[in-house]
């Protein structure tokens, strides 16, 4: 197991350094910098102001050797200053991280509560009217996107209620029940389209392990429909599910992207895209780094649980 | 007069009376002190409050009641011009010399945010940064305006509490760019850099927070130098990027105010349906839809064929079509009412581009195309590029459609913000569908920006002596009149040059709470931003 860990967390690393250069590489290779937007700001350009200003952050030097201050700079710590923001990185960076986290953590949440008793239920009740139903709220969740959703509920709570959610975030300190609010509709909005995945996938995997021999020698010895599914049918069922929970969630933390912006939620996706089109290099690398880690953490702990639901699964050298 | 604009007049008078019976004008109501103003932001600031580094109005609105000029236009009224200008900082003025020199006489017991008196060393500081003079102690990384000061030859400072500019030559006009919302004092005292994460200034409004993408907390500066002004505790502004986002929080009324230059006649109505107490001022954004043309680089080094250009664009039906009935049409500068200085309809008819008949246009338009050597036989083939954001590509698609129809096979080429300004100034293009804004309704703030020989902002790079005669002409005019004729005649000029062929002038439909006093729209949406005077009756 430790020998194990110990190789995941190296290839982590690799994976790390590999995903640094290819970020670092292709952020160059998008046309214009931080330096042609404030000029665009300012609707003219100056070659001698422009080199002036290239040189006062440093990307006027060569390539490698951005590239390595910007390692070293992770190796002590230090994020870099944003370019726009002439701030820390990490200052501007901090507050971000607990939004995305808590919204991906309860977008997810939603989406296990609702997904996985649906696709039981679905898989049990396979070809009834409930199981059509249930697939196509399942399908309509797939095929919705999670910002056009967004903007219903929000153009629906402003017609109907003329209110919205609070436009600056709600800390939990501050007042419990508006920052609830204000995150629920936005998981609801995410959740609903994981959901459904998981319910497919849960009722499709349910439906392979229910025709599995043991299956049938549980029901022969006599042991009740629901025992039978919750505790021996579904716990194997499980695998693929939760493989596809942690692709979710990863994919979640920088694929909020839109939900955040409808909601006007102060987090990493968001602020991602805002850095990417001012080529804010500093801010863009610190949270391309952060989402890949979050991907790679959550793919180990996925195949960490592999063993703990399947006790077949080891974990070798 | 067309079917469809007949078609679009009660639509349009409507939204005028409703404008003019709203709450908002009443301006005899006595002024209640207290209450917060939420407002919209597109955008996070561009460059924080630094506005002498930016020509933007992300980041002019929400720093201007920050700062204060030496004179302002005067934010309770609509109108833009001479008369409307406001001392600020400088209590009284006076032109001396025949408009050579120009004495501001400061108030005193002024003081910074941060407590330092303000004198005239900050506006000597100030102006010598913006001017870059030889001796100027500070230097702006960006410096848009600097064409501004061009005239100005010394900035004389011989007490505290009076300020000289002396003048190469007589410019009434520098009054006026004064008066923008562009042109705030800096204290001397503080880096000018610092202004890109804070800010210290002498307005009715001091900064308290600014949380970068989230909201910036303005809070009622207890010194201020007008006695009971700001009337206001607070303004907080909320960048919201998304469109629909921004309408639903102003329609839910957790924010008071729209956005300047943000709100289409389209949205405007929308609102207007779902809120009907909701006060609607259409106004002019002081920003232009026009045909950037490179005169240095072929097809477009030819007259004729920027000529056949400019005939064939119907700018009624750009109107109609693209804006709604949401712009009006005229030359380089705004035309009455929505501005002071430009050409008025009837004055339009005989130039390129703007008879009645569209169809004698585009006739012309083919005929000056075939004298240019190309026929359908033998098409001119072009690639437009315009900025890659809806507002430009919108109005690049109709333009490529006109052009079509006089032979011109254009394809659109949509170019990133990042990549836009630099392609315009290079002059890396032949034809380009562009947005210009100006800050002061001024002639001189606009023709030396867009229209002087080697003007970094005239991206068509058309330089001819005789129009930068009669622009050095007009700006030295100190008869109105006279002044006005001259303006009139560079503008019938430009457009029969095709120098940058102007497309039509937007409106914005600015949209407030009838709770929201004393905020007055004006000719351009880069002066009214102070708040000194609103106030809310919430």
């Amino acid at each position: 197991m430790k020998t194990y860990l110990a190789q995941r967390l190296t290839i982590a690393v690799l994976t790390l350094l590999g995903m640094s250069m290819v970020i670092f590489a292709l952020l160059r290779l998008v046309p214009g910098d931080i330096v042609d937007i404030l000029f665009s700001t300012a609707g003219y350009v100056s070659p001698s102001e422009k080199q002036a200003i290239m040189k006062e952050l440093g990307i006027d030097r060569p390539y490698w050797v951005q590239y390595l201050d910007w390692l070293r700079q992770i190796g002590t710590g230090d994020l870099g200053k944003s370019y726009r923001y002439d701030v820390p990185a990490w200052q501007i960076v901090r507050p971000l991280l607990p939004v995305t986290l808590e919204l991906a953590a309860l977008s997810m949440v939603f989406a296990v509560l609702f997904g996985v008793p649906t696709g039981v239920v679905s898989a049990v009740r396979q070809d009834s009217t409930l199981d059509y139903v249930l697939r196509v709220f399942s399908l309509a969740g797939l095929s919705m996107p999670a910002f056009w959703l967004g903007m219903v509920i929000i153009l629906g709570l402003v017609t109907w209620f003329r209110w919205i959610p609070p436009l600056t975030y709600v800390s939990p300190m501050e007042d419990l029940k508006l920052h609830a609010v204000q995150f629920l509709l936005p998981a609801l909005a995410v959740g609903y389209r994981s959901s459904a995945l998981i319910m497919r996938i849960t009722r499709s995997s349910l439906l392979e392990v229910l025709r599995e021999d043991y299956i049938r020698t549980a029901r022969a010895k006599g042991q009740s429909g629901r025992v039978v599914v919750w505790r021996h049918a579904l716990k194997n069922a499980m695998l693929p599910v939760v493989t596809v929970i942690g692709i979710e969630f990863a994919f979640l933390i920088g694929g909020l992207v839109v939900t955040e912006t409808v909601f006007n939620l102060p987090g990493v996706a968001r602020f991602l895209v805002q850095a990417i089109l001012w080529r804010d290099y500093p801010i863009v690398q610190n949270l391309v780094m952060f989402i890949a880690i979050v991907v790679i953490l959550s793919n180990l702990l996925v195949d960490m649980l592999y063993g703990v639901l399947d006790p077949r699964v080891r974990y070798g050298g | 007069m067309t079917r469809a604009r007949i078609a679009a007049l009660p639509a349009s008078f409507a939204l005028l009376t409703l404008t003019l019976a709203s709450p908002a004008t009443t301006e005899a109501q006595t002024p209640k002190s207290g209450g917060v103003l939420n407002m919209m932001l597109r955008e996070d600031l561009a460059q924080g409050f630094a506005i002498h580094e930016t020509a933007t109005i992300s980041t002019v609105w929400p720093a201007m009641p920050c700062f204060n000029n030496l004179v302002l236009f005067d934010p309770l009224k609509k109108t833009e011009s001479v008369d409307t200008v406001v001392g600020e900082l400088a209590e009284k003025w006076s032109w001396q010399d025949n408009f050579r020199n120009l004495v501001f006489f400061l108030r005193k017991g002024v003081k910074w945010h941060d407590g330092q008196p303000f004198t005239a060393k900050d506006v000597k500081f100030t102006f010598d940064m913006l001017r870059e003079a030889a001796d100027a102690p500070a230097k702006l990384r960006i410096n848009p305006r600097k064409d501004w000061y061009a005239n100005v030859e010394a900035i004389e400072a011989p007490d505290p509490s009076t300020v000289v500019f002396r003048l190469k030559k007589p410019q009434p006009s520098l009054l006026l760019m004064l008066a923008s919302g562009y042109t705030p004092v800096y204290a001397a005292h503080v880096p000018p850099a610092s202004y890109r994460t804070g800010c210290v200034g002498t307005g009715p409004f001091k900064l308290k927070e600014w949380r970068k993408g989230e909201f910036v907390e303005l809070v009622r500066n207890p010194d201020y130098f007008v006695k009971g002004r700001p009337y206001l505790e607070g303004l907080k502004y909320f960048p919201i990027v998304e469109r629909g986002t921004r309408q639903a929080a102003l329609q839910a009324g957790k924010l008071d105010v729209s956005f300047p230059g943000e709100t289409t006649k389209t949205a405007a109505e929308q609102l207007k349906a779902a809120v009907p107490q909701l006060v609607v001022t259409p106004y002019n954004q002081n920003v232009s839809d026009n045909i950037i043309m490179n005169v240095k680089k072929p097809p477009f080094d030819n007259p004729k064929v920027r000529l056949a250009v400019s005939h064939a664009i119907d700018r009624r039906a750009l109107v109609r079509a693209v804006h709604q009935g949401g712009a009006v049409v005229g030359g380089s500068l705004a035309p009455k009412p929505w501005g002071f200085w430009g050409l008025a309809e009837k004055d339009l008819l005989g130039l390129p581009g703007y008879a009645t008949n569209p169809a004698d246009e585009k006739a012309r338009a083919r005929r000056l195309m075939a004298e240019a050597g190309y026929s359908p036989e033998k098409p001119l083939r072009v690639e437009i590029v315009t900025r890659a954001i809806a507002v430009y590509v919108d109005m690049a698609s109709f333009v490529i459609n006109e052009l079509k129809q006089i032979g011109i096979d254009a394809s659109l080429k949509q170019i990133e913000t990042a990549q836009w300004h630099a392609m315009a100034t290079r002059g890396d293009y032949q034809i380009g569908a562009n947005l210009t804004g100006i800050g002061p309704d001024d002639p001189d703030a606009n023709f030396y920006e867009n229209y002087a020989c080697g003007s970094p902002r005239n991206y068509s790079q058309y330089c001819s002596e005789e129009v930068m005669k009669m622009i050095d002409a007009q700006s030295q005019e100190l008869d109105p009149k006279r002044r006005l004729a001259m303006v009139y005649a560079i503008q019938r000029r430009l457009e029969a040059d095709a120098a940058r062929p102007i497309l039509d002038w937007k409106l914005d439909y600015f949209t407030v709470w009838p709770h929201v006093k004393n905020l007055i729209p004006h000719q351009s949406i880069y002066n009214f931003g102070r708040m000194q005077d609103v106030w809310t009756d919430k």
